[in-house]
């Protein structure tokens, strides 16, 4: 189970589907986005982290008519979803005392 | 390589492999074929990437997994966590009744005359624990002789025999 504050590449998973159910090749695109290159998972690290929010129930899998085992879709439970909305206040709140105490420095 | 990748996912655990095996092929098959548009040195970097990624995942599947199976408990064996709280206050209480038994006996040294180990001669617990226990044997033994003396004899069949010939 994913335990606070999350990995880089578990937030960014978790970002990706939080616009939209996704499978596991678009999270990989997604992911490399959103970091602009900077963060490329590979298939095993994807699918460790996936694992892991699946057993934590932060993600489920997506019933879908047409999925077959190598093309499954994951979204974001309400768990999920209450869970990175807490680590993004988290962040939220540090980006602003960081911002505050490097204008204090400067000044 | 995709026979490569599919080997390095058997290093995975069975229940990682049941459940996702099929589906990082595919993505990785996926991704392959995007790499393969980019030129020798991405597909350098991206195999290597997935190799190590497949063996550290691999790896920490199995930590993971032992370490599941290595605490997980029967479910008749669970308790609730406030039985934990229940048995550290009864042990603080006996550690404490320990204790004040220690300061009792020091502060009344007259009263509390040091006595020295039992002696073997002086054990009344035993022969009383052997004597009940040869007691219920030698019961028992009765008991069974009896049935089984009536059983060889024949005698339990007597009633059948007689309601049979009315």
């Amino acid at each position: 189970m994913e335990s606070f504050p999350l990995t880089e590449p578990v937030l960014l998973i978790l970002l990706s589907l939080a616009g939209q159910p996704r499978h596991g090749y678009s999270i990989l695109k997604d992911v490399e986005k959103m970091s602009d290159g900077r963060v490329v998972l590979s298939t095993g690290t994807l699918y460790g982290a996936l694992r892991r929010l699946l057993d934590g129930d932060w993600i489920e899998r997506l019933d879908e008519k047409n999925s077959t085992r190598g093309r499954q879709a994951y979204r974001l439970t309400s768990r999920g979803r209450k869970n990175l909305q807490f680590e993004v206040g988290r962040l939220k709140h540090l980006t602003h005392l960081a911002s505050l105490r490097a204008v204090t420095k400067e000044a | 390589m995709l026979t490569l990748y599919r080997f390095l996912l058997r290093f995975y655990p069975s229940a990682h492999q049941d459940c996702f095996s099929e589906e990082m092929a595919a993505v990785y098959r996926q991704a392959q074929m995007e790499t393969a548009k980019k030129g020798l040195a991405a597909q350098i970097r991206f195999h290597f990437r997935e190799v190590t990624g497949l063996l550290r995942g691999a790896l920490q599947e199995h930590v993971l997994e032992f370490s599941m199976r290595r605490f997980a408990m029967r479910t008749e064996f669970r308790f609730p966590k406030s039985t934990a709280v229940l048995m550290m206050i009864i042990l603080a209480g006996v550690v404490l009744a320990i204790e004040k038994g220690k300061a009792i006996q020091a502060s009344l040294p007259a009263a509390n005359p040091s006595i020295g180990p039992i002696q073997p001669a002086q054990h009344t617990f035993l022969p009383v624990i052997a004597m009940v226990f040869l007691f219920f044997y030698a019961a028992g033994l009765i008991g069974w002789a009896i049935l089984f003396a009536l059983r060889r004899s024949g005698t339990h069949r007597l009633a059948e025999i007689a309601s049979e010939q009315q």
